[in-house]
Parts: structure tokens; C-alpha cells; sequence
């Protein structure tokens, strides 16, 4: 078959996906700006036709290995790491579509671009977690940037939203900077921009591996992949390039929050461990860089150790519910970075079901917060007191939502935190699983401020407002966060095939 | 039927949340009798297992249930009784059972309160019963959230702290045991002959043979430079310690007997203390003898010193509340000062003293509660007189309190005396001069009982009561059975020895290697 129809094919979710956003784009301007739910829904059945076709993706690629050198010259990769997060990013986008619909607070008209501008987005992390190559990774991450900034500042009135959009530039732009720099350095020190290179060099001499780089010249190459990795921290919002996140997620309206807290940072995560695993963890790299994977993984550890502890102890004193869950998101990005702490595939697994895990358990933490919003239209904690009685079906979802999120059973969060632990423990990290232990301790404490609100105070009587949607796809994910906690086998198989497909030479322990 | 009967007496309380869910929020009365059945079965099923189904000649586990539950971890649902759980088991369904219409005067959402109270008993049973460890972790911490609400949300004006801190207490414990358990775990399962890592009788028989001792670990299972089998073994028993609760991890148990409601109460002292002292019988020590024996002493001393402790701060108390929760870390301490002698007659006798404590305990809370109803108060000093005015209550207090000072022919004397004299036993030099220490706790114990009694229920009758009404049927019927155990067992103490004697002995043999 031709090459570029073949190339067309295996490029199906990307290309109905950006078909998609076009089609939006254009009924819109047919609209006028009127109706802007249609073009909702035609964004919601874009991305069932996008997760169906990637779901058959998934079948095909089989167990390991992928399509590399084929398609798009190289440039991109088809394996299931990616399509694991393609399918997350779908996933998480539908839910937020699903918000942007049925947000009271929202206008009905006129805002069709909002879907144009979260399903460039997703185009965006479709390409950055399916590349080695590190251009198009950094063109994908702009993209993803580039419609971030913009939904960040949608409520053009809003002060506050205006305010996160240009902060989030100026971060933005600074850290893109900084591991674009890293990149140069990189491309310098090897002469190639491909991840799978990179590593071993190639046999025709063209490039010189980073195995052999270590060698000769160990301080550039360092600081080239510490600024990459600092471009990623960005991202996923790690200490101490976290100082954006509280004050975007709270000005940013509550929808491009879970976003950009969900997918968003999940993307950076897949950037990430990709990213590790082909420097310093496949086969043919990994004996010569083990040093050096090992003070990456000491590195790695720190910065998890001081992120959960710094997020938690923020939240601490947060009294807004948006702010709360800004740095909670923060202490899970260090929960999170354990695994890839661990630099094996088992931790790599580890770390995916956690964000798995933190897929429902945010998901859910944000839907109730549009939630409330919608009812009270207010952010504070303060602003629920009472009113767990009154709604007690989406406030009985969100206690076990808290209860996942501090990590405790029968829940996912606990999971795999149970899964986090393990990997840290045997990787001798067992510090660190302990640091991990104790912030739970401190989560509990603030999450269950909300708790307390709703069911321990007493509130004023005021209208009951019902909002069947949202009270549904809260109900669905709280539940689905105890089912999947007690019986998560397919979950965890899914969780383990995206790493095995990165061709990791160490598999880490059995469990 | 009887094959799965755990199982039926640990999930038939969740068919009975679920169905309570779906009463209509008016019908308070189908709520309640909801719970008084899904609360009755369990009662009737452990009572007929613990006099009919149970061999007790045999002290290895019975009625064991054994399926592959998450088998990406190798985690199983497994479970099974012994002498050792059997006896709490029954307590658990019976407090219970009576906590039910201990509550029928709570007013406030009755509906969501009796389903927490279901939901916390499939947690405590869940953990009695279970042997895997992942499985008894996870029925551990299905206990704090029901406990946390029904604390928080039916409890008394500093009710919204004590919830707090009574989670956050137990909590900070079972998060460092979560890190033990996965050290365990993977040293398990590293172990060639081990079919199932997780569970907690291969753990032991593991630990018995020398093979569990962390050398499959990195750095040979060191954390910050402790061994292997010491942070295991501390970071469990403090775990465990902080339920039981043992000085200096007790602050909490005040705070939540105060706020708490009489029923709760009940249940707290009762049983939730007794599933520490059983957490390190079944799943701390046996697991590190090694460091058991290095540390015994200091068990001791712990234990001596919450007995002592305990006693003198209850004789300071001036809320009447307050003085039976500090009761209850003084007599809580027998239980580790009995299991740190490692002898069998101390074993018999701490686990003696948790089923005695579960009955007596729960007479005083529910003593409290009489009065509490009725001056909404609990100021020992505000009291007097009602000896006059309450006969019924008097008569049934004072046995309630003779009970927990241990005055012989009552249950807490046998299990008193049996720790003390297993304790004096002892191979370990010190537990003589522990056991004369501890004397200064039973004499403190009977002062601050009997101090008590006399500012409420002699002297001069306070005007302000003389119109009270003795107790009513429903008050006596909640007692009732209470006062019942504790008068037969402490004539009759071999319904409960004989059922737990030879799973002692094999306990002791294990430990003692």
C-alpha cells in the first residue's frame, strides 16, 4: 500500500480528531455564536468515534513493540504506551466536555470555541506522548500550551481568569524556553533529535549515543537532560516549578481546570517515562548509564518526597475548594513521579495506575465542585456547610472520592498507593514510601474538611437546585473508584502493557 | 451454609446497609428493625458457631475460606477463625446487636445512622476474621470512616475535633503498618516454598522457620539503619498500640468517649480497643518474634505504665465520661503486660482480659448513658443522692463497677489475676517487680470506681433529681446481658478458657520458637 494512505490509516484518531475541532470551528461561525451546545454534543460523538477507533489500535498493536520507523518518516510512534494515553486524554476530555455543557454558571451561546480549543489541545497531547522525536514532542506540548493559555483566560470579563492565562504564559513560555535549550544541548552532544538514537547512537556513526556521551562529557549532559526534565516538572507541575498551578487552576474556569489537571498533566507523565525510559532504561543503553539512571532516580525521588509534602502542606491552609484541589493535584504529581522514581518498567506501571486512578478520583473531585459551584456559586469549603444532607447522593460520592484521594480502601486511590509503595520499597526507596505514608496522614486532614462540611456543620436552609447530569457522572466515577478498588485486574493489565511496549530492559520484580 | 458461615456474619450487616438505603427517609421504624435484623443473624449465626459448629480441641484455624481475590497482587479472600478471634467475634455481633436499640434515642438522621453502624460492624468482623493480610488491612480501614461520622455527626459539642483526631490518630498508625505489611509482602513473595504472600499464617510459619528476615529487600531491609525485623515490628505494634490505645498514643480515646454518642461509646470501648490488642496477637508479633523477644521488656513497661498512668489521671477526672475512658487505657494495659510475659497463662489472661473488658466496659458506658439521658451532664460533683431516687440503677452500676474493679467472682477478677500471675511467671527477670507495679494501678482502679459511686449515688440527695425516673425496660435490656457475662464468666471462666485454650498453646509454642 502506499505509504502515505497507510501512514493516513494508522494517523485515523488524530486525523478525525483535528476533522473534528475544524468542523466545530466552521458550524459554529454557521451558528452565529447561537446554540453552542450542538457543537458539544458533535464534539462528544467526535470523541467516541476517536476512542472506538484507537480502542481497535489497541487490539492490533498487540503486546509489545509498535510501529516506529515507518510512519511519518519516523516522526511518530504507535505504540500502546501511547494509545493507553490517548485513550486517558479522550476519556478525560468527554468528562470535561460534559461539564462545559452542564456548568449553569456558563453561557448557553457563544462559546463554541471553547470545544475548538480543548480538542486542539488533545490534538496536541496525541502527538506529544505518541513521539521519540523531540521536536515534534515540543511541538505537540506547544500546541497543548497554546490552547491551555487561551482556555485558561476564556472568561475574557474575568479578572481572575485573565490573570491565570497571562501567568500561565510567563511560566509557560519560560520553562518551554528552558527545555528547549535542553533539546539543543542534547541535539549537540549526539546529533540526533530521536529518542530511540538518542540512547545506544546509531551504527552508521552519524550519531554518537548518550551512553558514550556520559562518558567523556558527564556535566553538559547532565545539565541538558536536567533542563529537559525541568520542562516536564513544569508540566506536571512538580516542586519547584509548581508556583503556577495553585493560582491558574483557581482563576481558570473549573472545567479547564480538571483539564489541565487531568489530561494535561497526564500528558507531561507520559512525556515524561517515555522520555526516561529511551535515555536511560531500553536495552543497549541501560548496563552503560546504569550509574546515571540511578542519580536520576535519587533525583526523581526527592523531588516526589518534597512535592507531596510541599502540596499537602499547602492545601493545609487552603480555605477555597479550587485551591484545595490545585495543590492536592501538586501531592499526587508526587505520588505519582514514585514510580517513575523507581526507573524500571514495573515503577513505570505503578506510576500510569496511579494517574489512572487519579483519572476518576479528580475527575469526580472537580465534577463536584462545578457541582456546588452551580448551587451555591461560590468556590469556599465554607460555602457546603450543611448541605450534605440535602444532596446527599453527589456528597456521598464525593466522601468516596475524599476517601480514594487520601488513599484509604476499598478504594483505587489506595491502590495504588498499595502499588506505589511496593515498587519504592523493593526499589529501596523504603524512605520514601514512608514519606509518602505520613502525607497521607496530612491529606486526610484537609480533605476532610469538605467532609466535614457537608455532613458535621450545620447550614442555612436554602433551595434544593438539581442537576441530573452532573449528580450522574459524579455517582458513575465515585462508584467506579470502589469497584475498580477491589476487583482493578483489568486496569492493571492495561496499566502494565504501556510500559512494555517502551522496550524497557529492566522489568522490574514480579508482584 | 455453614461452610461460608463468615462470611455470612460479616456481610449480612452490608445487605442490611443497603437495604436501610433504600427505606424511605419517614420510615424510621423499617430502618431500625432493618438493623435489628441485619444485626440479629449475625448474632444467632456466631452464637450457634461458637456452641455448635466450633471443635475446640483444635487451636488451628476452623471454618477457613480460601479464593483468589486481586490476583495481580496475589491477594485472597481467606478467612477462618480460632480460639483466639472466635470469642470476639461473638462479642462484635452481640455489641452490636445491643447498640441498636442502645440508640433508639437518637433523633437526628436515623436513617444514615444505622447504616454506618452496619458498615462498621462488617469492618470489625472483617478484620477478626481475616488471614490475609492485605484483606484484614483493608477491613481495618473500613472501620474509620463510619467511626468518623458516627462520631462527628451524632456526637457532642466538641464533636467535629474528636472525629478529626480520632482519624487522623488511627490513621497516622495504619499508614506506617501499610509500609510494613508491603515489606513483608515482597519478602514473602521472594520466598520460594510461599504459595501465598500475603497471607498471615505463612507469614508466621515463615517467621518461624528463620526465613522472613528481610534479606530479600535492597540494603537487606534496613530503614534509617534500624534492622529489618525492628522497624517491621514497631511500625506494626505502634499501629496496633494507637487502637488499643496504649500511653503515650491514648490522647485520642478521651476526646472521641466524651463527644461520642452512649452507643458509639459502647462499641468503641467494647470492641474497637480489643481489635489492637488482637492486631498484635494475630499479626504483629507471631510475624517478628525475633524483635518481640528483643523488646518484651519494653512491652512491659508500656504496659505497666498505661495501667498505672491510666488509673491515676481516671482518679483525677471530674467528668464521669472521661473517667471510664481513661478506665479503659488502664485495663487495656493488663492486655499487653500479659501478652509481653509470654507465658500461657499470661496469654489466657490478656485474651480474657479484652473479652471481660469488651462486657464490663460497655456496662459503664452504658451507665454513663442512663444518666446523661436524663441531667445532661456529666459532672461527677454535680451528682449525689441518686441511690434514692434510681434503686434500679444503682443496684446495676455497682455491679457494673465491681465488674471492672475486679472484685473476685466477677470476670474481671480471673482475668486480672490470670495476667498478674502469668506475668510473675514470666521468664524475663523484671516482670516481678512489673507485676508489683501494676498492683498500684488495681488499688487506684478500685479507688476511682468507688470515689465515684459514692459522689453520685450516696449523700445527700440532690433536690435538682428527685423526680428522675429509674431506669426504663429498654435501658435494663441493653445491660442486661453485659452484667450477665460478667457475673458467669467470672464464676464460670472456662466458657470462654476452653474455647481459646489450644489456640493459646499453639501460639505460645510459636512464639517461644
Amino acid at each position: 500500500m502506499n505509504p502515505y494512505v497507510e501512514g493516513l490509516r494508522l494517523l485515523a484518531p488524530e486525523v478525525v480528531l483535528t476533522v473534528v475541532a475544524l468542523a466545530v470551528l466552521v458550524w459554529d461561525l454557521l451558528l452565529k455564536g447561537r446554540d453552542s451546545h450542538k457543537v458539544g454534543y458533535l464534539t462528544l460523538g467526535g470523541l467516541a468515534v476517536t476512542a472506538w477507533l484507537l480502542l481497535g489500535q489497541w487490539r492490533t498493536l498487540g503486546a509489545s513493540g509498535g510501529v516506529h520507523d515507518t510512519l511519518a518518516y519516523g516522526m511518530v510512534t504507535l505504540d500502546r504506551f501511547g494509545v493507553f494515553f490517548k485513550l486517558f486524554t479522550v476519556g478525560s476530555l468527554a468528562v470535561v466536555a460534559l461539564f462545559v455543557l452542564f456548568d449553569r454558571r456558563e453561557r448557553k451561546h457563544g462559546i463554541g470555541e471553547y470545544y475548538f480549543l480543548l480538542l486542539g489541545a488533545a490534538i496536541g497531547i496525541f502527538f506529544m506522548v505518541s513521539t521519540n522525536n523531540l521536536l515534534l514532542l515540543m511541538l505537540g506540548l506547544e500546541l497543548l500550551s497554546l490552547a491551555s493559555y487561551s482556555l485558561a483566560g476564556f472568561h475574557k470579563g474575568s479578572k481572575r481568569s485573565a490573570e491565570a492565562a497571562l501567568k500561565y504564559i510567563v511560566f509557560g513560555g519560560l520553562s518551554a524556553g528552558v527545555m528547549l535549550y535542553g533539546i539543543s544541548l542534547l541535539y549537540g552532544l549526539t546529533g540526533t533529535i530521536d529518542l530511540a538514537v538518542m540512547g545506544r547512537g546509531s551504527a552508521d556513526g552519524t550519531s554518537v549515543g548518550l551512553a558514550a556521551q556520559f562518558a567523556t562529557s558527564p556535566v553538559p549532559v547532565a545539565i541538558a537532560v536536567v533542563l529537559v526534565l525541568a520542562g516536564f516538572a513544569y508540566k506536571v507541575s512538580v516542586v519547584p516549578f509548581h508556583f503556577w498551578t495553585p493560582d491558574v487552576y483557581e482563576g481558570a474556569p473549573t472545567p479547564v481546570t480538571t483539564f489541565l489537571a487531568v489530561a494535561s498533566k497526564a500528558a507531561g507523565f507520559a512525556a515524561l517515562l517515555r522520555f526516561l525510559g529511551a535515555l536511560f532504561l531500553v536495552e543497549g543503553v541501560e548496563s552503560a548509564v546504569a550509574a546515571y539512571a540511578e542519580r536520576i532516580g535519587l533525583l526523581l525521588a526527592l523531588l516526589a518526597a518534597i512535592t507531596m509534602t510541599l502540596g499537602n502542606l499547602s492545601a493545609l491552609r487552603q480555605s477555597n475548594l479550587k485551591r484545595l484541589l490545585a495543590y492536592s493535584s501538586i501531592a499526587h504529581a508526587g505520588y505519582a513521579l514514585m514510580g517513575a522514581a523507581v526507573m524500571s518498567e514495573a515503577g513505570f506501571s505503578a506510576s500510569i495506575f496511579y494517574l489512572a486512578a487519579y483519572y476518576f478520583m479528580n475527575l469526580g473531585a472537580f465534577g463536584f465542585l462545578l457541582y456546588f459551584e452551580g448551587v451555591t456559586g461560590s468556590e469556599e469549603v465554607d460555602s457546603l456547610k450543611g448541605l450534605g444532607w440535602r444532596y446527599p447522593l453527589v456528597s456521598c460520592g464525593m466522601v468516596v472520592l475524599l476517601v480514594s484521594l487520601t488513599g484509604l480502601p476499598p478504594t483505587i486511590g489506595f491502590y495504588g498507593k498499595y502499588l506505589l509503595f511496593y515498587e519504592s520499597v523493593h526499589a529501596g526507596y523504603a524512605w520514601l514510601a514512608v514519606v509518602a505514608a505520613l502525607n497521607s496522614v496530612v491529606s486526610l486532614f484537609y480533605y476532610f474538611r469538605v467532609a466535614k462540611a457537608l455532613f458535621l456543620s450545620q447550614g442555612e436552609e436554602c433551595p434544593t437546585i438539581a442537576q441530573p447530569v452532573l449528580a450522574s457522572v459524579i455517582t458513575v466515577l465515585a462508584v467506579f473508584t470502589i469497584v475498580t478498588g477491589l476487583f482493578n485486574r483489568p486496569l492493571q493489565e492495561w496499566s502494565e502493557a504501556g510500559p512494555a511496549s517502551l522496550g524497557i530492559a529492566n522489568e522490574g520484580p514480579p508482584r | 451454609m455453614t461452610e461460608h458461615i463468615l462470611s455470612w456474619i460479616t456481610f449480612i450487616p452490608l445487605i442490611g446497609m443497603a437495604a436501610i438505603l433504600f427505606v424511605p427517609r419517614a420510615n424510621v421504624a423499617l430502618a431500625k428493625t432493618l438493623a435489628m435484623i441485619a444485626t440479629g443473624i449475625p448474632l444467632i449465626l456466631a452464637t450457634w458457631l461458637y456452641f455448635g459448629l466450633y471443635d475446640k480441641d483444635n487451636g488451628g484455624l476452623q471454618f477457613v475460606r480460601q479464593y483468589d481475590w486481586i490476583a495481580g497482587i496475589r491477594a485472597q479472600y481467606y478467612v477462618g477463625v480460632d480460639g483466639l478471634s472466635l470469642p470476639l467475634v461473638w462479642l462484635t455481633t452481640l455489641l452490636l446487636f445491643i447498640g441498636v436499640p442502645a440508640s433508639f434515642g437518637i433523633e437526628k438522621a436515623q436513617k444514615a445512622y444505622y447504616a454506618l453502624l452496619l458498615l462498621l460492624e462488617v469492618g470489625i468482623n472483617g478484620v477478626f476474621v481475616s488471614q490475609d493480610y492485605f484483606l484484614f488491612y483493608v477491613f481495618w480501614e473500613v472501620m474509620l470512616l463510619p467511626m468518623y461520622f458516627l462520631i462527628g455527626i451524632w456526637g457532642g459539642p466538641r464533636r467535629e475535633y474528636a472525629a478529626i483526631k480520632f482519624f487522623l490518630y488511627t490513621l497516622a498508625g495504619s499508614v506506617l503498618m501499610l509500609v510494613a505489611i508491603v515489606a513483608l509482602r515482597i519478602d514473602m513473595g521472594a520466598i520460594e516454598s510461599v504459595k501465598n504472600p500475603f497471607s498471615i499464617p505463612e507469614m508466621v510459619a515463615m517467621a518461624k522457620s528463620g526465613l522472613l528476615d528481610g534479606s530479600h529487600l535492597p540494603f537487606g531491609g534496613e530503614l534509617l539503619g534500624m534492622a529489618f525485623a525492628t522497624w517491621v515490628f514497631w511500625f506494626l505494634f505502634v499501629g496496633f498500640a494507637i487502637k488499643v490505645p496504649i500511653v503515650p498514643f491514648h490522647t485520642w480515646l478521651p476526646d472521641a468517649h466524651v463527644e461520642a454518642p452512649t452507643p458509639i461509646s459502647v462499641i468503641l470501648a467494647g470492641i474497637l480497643l480489643k481489635l489492637g490488642g488482637y492486631g498484635m496477637i494475630r499479626a504483629c508479633f507471631p510475624i517478628v518474634p525475633e524483635a518481640f523477644h528483643q523488646f518484651a521488656y519494653v512491652l512491659g513497661v508500656i504496659g505497666v505504665v498505661s495501667i498505672v498512668y491510666g488509673a491515676f489521671v481516671a482518679l483525677g477526672q471530674t467528668d464521669f465520661k472521661r473517667m471510664v475512658a481513661y478506665s479503659s487505657v488502664s485495663h487495656m494495659g493488663y492486655v499487653l503486660l500479659g501478652l509481653a510475659a509470654l507465658t500461657t497463662w499470661g496469654t489466657t489472661g490478656a485474651a480474657l482480659q479484652m473479652f471481660n473488658h469488651g462486657t464490663s466496659s460497655a456496662v459503664l458506658f452504658l451507665v454513663v448513658g442512663v444518666i446523661y439521658d436524663r441531667a445532661h451532664h456529666r459532672d461527677l460533683n454535680g451528682f449525689g443522692g441518686l441511690a434514692q431516687v434510681m434503686p434500679k440503677y444503682w443496684a446495676l452500676t455497682t455491679l457494673g463497677f465491681f465488674a471492672a474493679l475486679g472484685l473476685p467472682g466477677l470476670a474481671g477478677f480471673v482475668s486480672e489475676a490470670m495476667t498478674l500471675l502469668g506475668a510473675y511467671e514470666s521468664a524475663l527477670p523484671g516482670f516481678k517487680v512489673l507485676v508489683l507495679i501494676s498492683v498500684i494501678g488495681i488499688v487506684i482502679t478500685a479507688a476511682f470506681l468507688l470515689f465515684a459511686m459514692q459522689r453520685v449515688f450516696l449523700g445527700k440527695l440532690n433536690p435538682k433529681y428527685a423526680g428522675y425516673q429509674d431506669m426504663t425496660f429498654r435501658e435494663v435490656f441493653c445491660q442486661a446481658p453485659f452484667l450477665f457475662l460478667c457475673v458467669a464468666l467470672g464464676v464460670f471462666p472456662w466458657f470462654l478458657t476452653d474455647w481459646m485454650r489450644a489456640s493459646i498453646q499453639l501460639w505460645v509454642d510459636t512464639m517461644k520458637g
